[in-house]
Order: C-alpha cells, then structure tokens, then sequence
C-alpha cells in the first residue's frame, strides 16, 4: 500500500510532505513530553527493523499479492514514536528496496502513520481494560484505516487523460484483496501482544 | 409523324444517356469494395509491466507522453493479461515516457528514440533475493547497534546515578 513516484500529481505529494512534517513535528513534541524518551530508543530501533522488513512479506490473494503493513503494531507499541519509526521504514524502504517513492514519501507516511496513531489512540483508551478487543480493533482498524486514505488519495489524484471507470473497478479489486489483510494484522498484534506478555513483558506498551 | 418519332428517338437517347450516366455514378460506391494494403516495417516498443514480486500489471492503464508535449497524452492504451503492450511511436525523436498504472500503483519509463535505440528500458533496478536480504540484515544490525547503544547508555547512567 505504497504510492510509488510518479503516480500523483506534484502538488498532492508536496503537501503530503507538509502533512507528515506536521505530524512528525507533533509526534517528536509529545515524544520530548515523555518522562524518558531516551529508553523508548531499543524498542523503536527493533520494530523500525521490522517495520522496514515487513514489506519484503508478500502474501498472494489472487489476483494481486498484498503486503503487511503493521501500522496497528507500530501504533500499539509505540505510541508518538510509531510516526517518526514509520517515516524511517519508508526512506529506507524507498531507497534501498525501490518500495513506494521518494516524492511520495510524505503521502505514504500519512497513509501508514496516521492508522498508526489511530490505533496508538485506540490502545490508550481501550488497552488497560479490554486489551484483546482493542489489538484486534487496533491491528485491524489500522489496516481499514490505511486502505481507506490510500484510495481516497488515489482517487483525487487521478489524471484526467485516465479512464476512471477502470481504475475505479482496479481499486475496487484491490481494497477487496486487503480484506483478509485486516483480520490477519488483528491477529498479529494480538498475538505479539501476547507472546509479549508471556516471554517480555517489560517490552509490552504501556497503554 | 416521323418528326415525332425522331424527337422520341432523341429523347430516348437522352434517357438513355442519363441512365448510364447514373449506372456509372451508382458503381461508384461498389468500388469501396475493393481495398489497398500497404505493408512496411516499423520499429515498435514493447512494454513488459509487472509487480516487484514476479506478478503481471494485467489490464493495466498505459499513458504515453511524446517528447514534443509531456503534458498531454500521445496514446493510451491497456496492458494484455500478461502485463505487455505494444506501440509504434511516430518519427519523433528524444525521451518518451510511458506510465503503467493499476489502482494505484505502476511505473513510468523513459524510451529514448533517436540514432540508437535502445533495447531494454527498465523503470527501475530490479534488486535479488539475496540483496533484499543482505539490506535487511545490514538495517537490523544499525536498528540493533542503536538498541544495544541506548541500552548500555541507560545502564551506564542507571550506574553513575
């Protein structure tokens, strides 16, 4: 669910890259706020890694494969960080793997950072009482979150020389393929929570 | 009587003058029948699109920009089942571009057209297995020199404290 470059137009990804400065900007004030940001460093370097690996898992769903896009997992664990850790997966999965795109990098780091800041905020509301429910809603609602502003990027950015009843069907098809994809990521932030809370629970958020 | 049938004569002539006139004119139109095919040769792009893991771009969107006007459309068309698509540009020369595009997703090309054409065009680097690999265990091992610094930088604090 990355938008690689030269899909949309200049203006849209130049204020994708004002958007993601201004969540990042937010993102890094809240982070100062905390108590000690410094010993959040191990865990954001790790799941960062993962983050960035992630995209290499490509799962087929005829007729298309999807990725993961762990946007609930990176929310749920660590909260404002999960936004920066996000943007550094993208440059280096842009760069290095030619995944999603340089121009478009603050777009992408809107549709995957926000689901991950909606699901950082689902955790901190519902994750103390109800912690099962919330991975799920979480991890799956991250996941819907991120179809949901890729499409709606997709669709103002379209050239008018495009036929747009096909692409519409395209994206149509697409959002349909991601379906599994929202009870497979609520599956896997409510397993890692709970292999967490098993082997290392000093890695589990706070909430 | 024979005045009369003289000018009857005439004016058959002329009957039948115009009648062939319009036999000629009405063939006309049967004459679209016949067809002319000219044959020459013509060096064509070829287009391969498919996903970074191996997969067709099937029914994709093909969006083709000639050097002359990178604004407005030259030709459009949609890539076959397996992702190809052919096009013949016209004489001019410099960079084509051609976007593929499919929900979201796709590539632009650049086909230089002039003295030597080139061949194979690829829109990015294709990168292998093994290298996607050796990335990621180079980035896992910056994110965990990073965890491991942070970590004895905590305790060495925790220490002094």
């Amino acid at each position: 669910m990355h938008l690689p470059d030269g899909i949309v137009p200049v203006e849209m990804a130049l204020a994708g890259y004002g958007a993601s400065a201004a969540l990042a900007s937010l993102s890094l004030a809240r982070v100062r706020a905390l108590p000690d940001p410094q010993s959040e460093i191990p865990r954001v370097a790790m799941l960062t890694t993962v983050f960035f690996a992630a995209s290499l898992i490509a799962v087929p769903v005829p007729p298309i494969s999807v990725h993961l896009t762990l946007a609930g997992l990176m929310g749920v664990m660590l909260g404002w960080f999960a936004f920066p850790a996000i943007l550094v997966g993208l440059f280096l999965q842009a760069v290095l793997f030619g995944h999603g795109g340089v121009t478009t990098l603050g777009l992408n780091g809107v549709i995957l950072g926000v689901p991950a800041l909606l699901a950082s905020g689902i955790w901190a509301l519902m994750g103390q009482r109800w912690p099962v429910p919330a991975a799920f809603l979480a991890g799956g609602g991250g996941v819907a979150a991120s179809l949901a502003i890729f499409a709606g990027i997709v669709l103002a950015g379209l050239p008018l020389a495009l036929d747009m009843q096909a692409e519409r069907v395209a994206l149509s098809l697409f959002t349909a393929a991601h379906l599994p994809l929202i009870v497979a990521e609520a599956l896997i932030v409510a397993g890692a929570l709970r292999l967490l809370r098993r082997v290392e629970p000093r890695l589990l958020p706070h909430g | 009587m024979w005045a009369k049938g003289i000018a009857m004569s005439q004016r058959n002539k002329f009957a039948f003058a115009l009648i062939c006139m319009g036999a000629m004119l009405s063939a006309h139109p049967a004459a679209a029948h016949a067809a002319l095919v000219e044959a020459q040769t013509a060096q064509a792009i070829r287009l391969h699109a498919v996903y970074d893991t191996g997969a067709p771009m099937s029914h994709a969107q093909v969006i083709i920009f000639a050097p002359d006007d990178p604004a407005r459309p030259w030709g459009q068309g949609v890539t076959d089942r397996d992702g190809r698509y052919d096009f013949i540009p016209d004489a001019t020369e410099g960079r084509w571009s051609v976007q593929v595009r499919h929900a979201g997703h796709g590539a632009i090309v650049h086909v230089n057209i002039g003295e030597n054409m080139p061949m194979i065009v690829r829109s990015s680097v294709e990168t292998g297995w093994l290298n996607r690999l050796l990335m990621v265990v180079l980035v896992a091992w910056g994110a965990l020199g990073t965890a491991l610094f942070a970590v004895s930088r905590n305790g060495r604090r925790d220490a002094s404290a």
